[in-house]
């Protein structure tokens, strides 16, 4: 669908515009979350691997793994920067 | 709370004579923490006591004749030890001979059983040949084809372009048995070869199949029937003995670890030396008591050169409330011996946190529920714990429940013109929050995202705080006031600077510049304290607070999922019929899986703002496990 800028309503751009900020809300979170998950796959499968030797590794091992979710947090704090 | 139990290290010394009476008393206490003795040149590790060889046997024999009956570890009433220590020889040699003509008879029935499916499966390929088996061999001048060929093929019709010398016959299953002359075997192998024949091989028994089949199908009851009659007994057996099984098998266990203990312990040729850890409070009874039970003949000392942290069993010291938690403790670390055990912490953190992202009356019930079941069923310390770990973190959901008005995803009361699940409970709205949005009661978390933003990332600055100051008071303890301040009182002189710059930037400071110096202290102290490698550590702060908007987003994902089931189940529902139906399943089955997901989601975040965020700032963990000698008895008592 294309829209005919010179036609438009003050209203119609407007519609369009919230919706391009949800696009980028979307894309920050949907990307940072790819981001997070592609790490956190290659520390979790080595953590799984260590903690099956030594139990006690466990907490550390979470602890590896989860610190790329921070990539997310922040895709998730500019998704609703853009928001609001 | 706050700190692990002081300990004691204890030297035990005295003659062989009574070591046999130091084992008893120390066995009683349950207190003391043996250090495993290293052989070096003059003493040598100690022998077991006299009978420790037979306790094993037994203890073997007892585990084995308990797997065979298949012996589970339910709770039961406990036996007195000394009674059953008298008549246990006797009764286990009676147990003993009548599980293993048990044993006996169930394999040889299973091998009677496993011979006779061979059988049966042998001759039912030739069910409906009324043939006997007998016949089927032994011919000089005649050769016999038994087997199939594929499907859809005259093999008399072949047959008789070769010969008509033969006789066949068929059965149900399609297999059937040719007698052909040996001088047309070679061409009638060769035709059969074309039909894609497949050879079954004639049993070497007598009989017609059909009667065989039904024989072996009566013998195949018998044995059947003989093998139920056997588990009954067996079963009757596991019920008579169950208890003495169980409280035998205690009973030998304790009196193997109490022969086997001098493998631990320093001895020459005449003293023992016992090295161990004892909580502080109790070593005066222990001192006393093994006093009493050797005449004094074995002399108890407390080291009191200084020891090495690390070489410190650890036992928490906590009131019962927090005692479920040390669990989540133990999954990364127990504390170390200076330093502050942060399970009280855990106690208020992580179930609050858990709440805050959940905040859900229908699940913090439903959880509840859950849990307070599962409690009462499953037992076993780690269950116990993990339980008693949910039901303090649904509590304070139910709580966030009512605060946040939220029954599985639906408002409890009304806003905006929308009604909510309980007509005529208005939304009232209390004060202005930020960004221009209305904080009410209940509190509407869907819209109130910035406030609740702002209000998660306070929570994070204070306790990150609080886990710097503990960080203070290990690091003042460890290595003195100038390294504490330097690497962590400067990390708050960091946060104050970053603080008043913000302000600056708003406008409600002056200018920018107080900010600025504080900061560049904070940076210079850093360095001063951790080395250049602090500079690249500066954003952790801003990552770490930013981290607790987990406790708004987690939630809302969840409200997100519950709403998503219940318009669902709403659009299904109105459109009547069949529909209704419908509409329960989709409603049982989201908030089932979103009650599932209620336990993971909001539990692994909430454990990793502990463990990631607060106890990178002071917890170091790594404590040996406090293991007394002793035993927890469960089936006897003394």
């Amino acid at each position: 669908m294309t829209i005919d800028i010179a036609a438009a309503t003050v209203e119609q751009i407007l519609a369009n515009q919230k919706g391009l900020i949800a696009i980028g809300a979307g894309l920050a979170v949907g990307l940072t979350g790819l981001g997070s998950a592609i790490a956190e796959k290659d520390i979790g499968s080595a953590a799984v691997g260590a903690f099956t030797e030594k139990e006690e590794l466990f907490g550390k091992g979470l602890i590896m793994t989860v610190i790329p979710e921070t990539i997310v947090i922040f895709g998730f704090v500019i998704a609703i920067m853009l928001i609001l | 709370m706050l700190k692990p139990k002081q300990m004691s290290k204890v030297l035990l010394t005295g003659h062989k004579d009574v070591l046999e009476p130091t084992i008893e008393t120390l066995h009683d206490l349950h207190a003391l923490h043996v250090e495993e003795y290293v052989e070096e040149d003059y003493f040598h590790i100690g022998t077991p006591l006299p009978g420790a060889d037979e306790g094993s046997k037994k203890l073997l024999k007892l585990r084995s004749i308990a797997s065979f009956l298949g012996i589970k570890k339910p709770y039961h009433k406990p036996i007195n030890a000394r009674q059953l220590s008298s008549e246990l020889e006797e009764k286990l040699e009676t147990l003993g001979g009548v599980v293993s003509g048990k044993l006996r008879r169930k394999s040889q029935i299973e091998a009677d059983l496993k011979d006779v499916q061979t059988r049966m499966h042998e001759v039912e390929a030739f069910s409906g040949i009324p043939v006997n088996f007998d016949l089927c061999g032994g011919y000089e001048t005649l050769h016999i084809f038994a087997g199939t060929v594929k499907k859809g093929v005259d093999v008399e019709a072949g047959l008789k372009r070769v010969t008509d010398e033969y006789q066949f016959v068929t059965g149900n299953t399609g297999v059937f048995i040719l007698a052909v002359p040996v001088k047309h075997r070679d061409s009638v192998a060769d035709l059969l070869a074309e039909y894609e024949f497949g050879e079954v091989k004639i049993p070497a028994i007598s009989g017609t199949p059909d009667d065989l089949i039904s024989e072996l199908k009566s013998r195949q009851d018998s044995l059947t029937k003989d093998i139920e009659s056997l588990s009954s007994e067996i079963d009757s057996v596991k019920a008579e003995y169950e208890d003495f099984i169980l409280a035998s098998e205690e009973l030998l266990s304790i009196e193997t670890q109490k022969k086997e203990a001098p493998l631990v312990f320093a001895t020459s040729e005449h003293a023992f030396v016992i090295d161990g850890w004892i909580p502080d409070d109790e070593f005066e009874t222990l001192r006393s008591r093994v006093e009493e039970a050797t005449g004094n003949r074995v002399h108890v000392t407390k080291v009191e050169e200084p020891v090495d942290e690390a070489s410190v069993p650890i036992e928490y010291d906590n009131p019962k409330i927090v005692k479920p938690m040390e669990a989540v403790m133990n999954l990364y670390a127990r504390p170390r011996y200076n330093e502050i055990d942060p399970t009280a912490f855990v106690f208020i953190a992580f179930p609050l946190f858990y709440g805050l992202i959940l905040g859900d009356i229908g699940y913090a019930l439903i959880l509840l529920a859950i849990s307070l079941y599962g409690r009462s069923k499953l037992h076993g310390e780690g269950w116990n714990s993990l339980f008693t770990v949910l039901i303090y973190c649904n509590i304070v959901t139910l709580f966030f429940g009512i605060l946040y008005g939220e029954f599985l995803g639906f408002p409890l009361a009304g806003l905006h013109g929308h009604p909510g699940l309980i007509p005529g409970w208005e939304t009232i709205s209390l004060f202005e929050g930020l960004g221009g949005e209305h904080i009410t009661y209940p509190i509407h978390r869907t819209h109130l995202v910035t406030t609740l933003l702002v209000a998660t990332l306070l929570i994070g600055v204070i306790h990150i705080n609080v886990g710097l100051i503990a960080g203070f008071r290990n690091v003042l303890v460890k290595h003195g006031m100038k390294a504490a301040i330097l690497e962590k009182i400067a990390w708050i002189v960091l946060q104050v600077g970053i603080f008043l710059l913000l302000f600056g930037m708003m406008g409600v400071v002056m200018s920018m510049v107080p900010g600025a110096v504080v900061f560049a202290l904070a940076v210079i102290m850093l360095v001063a304290g951790e080395g250049g490698t602090a500079i690249m550590e500066l954003p952790s702060v801003l990552s770490n607070v930013l981290s607790y908007s987990r406790l708004l987003a987690v939630g809302l994902s969840s409200i997100g999922i519950a709403t998503a089931v219940n318009i669902m189940a709403g659009m299904m529902f109105d459109s009547g019929g069949l529909f209704i139906v419908v509409a329960a399943i989709i409603f049982i089955l989201g908030h089932a899986l979103n009650t599932a997901l209620s336990i993971i989601a909001p539990g692994l975040h909430a454990l990793r703002l502990q463990y990631v965020e607060f106890f990178t700032k002071f917890y170091e963990g790594g404590g040996r496990i406090y293991n007394p000698f002793g035993y927890n008895r469960i089936y006897t008592e003394e």
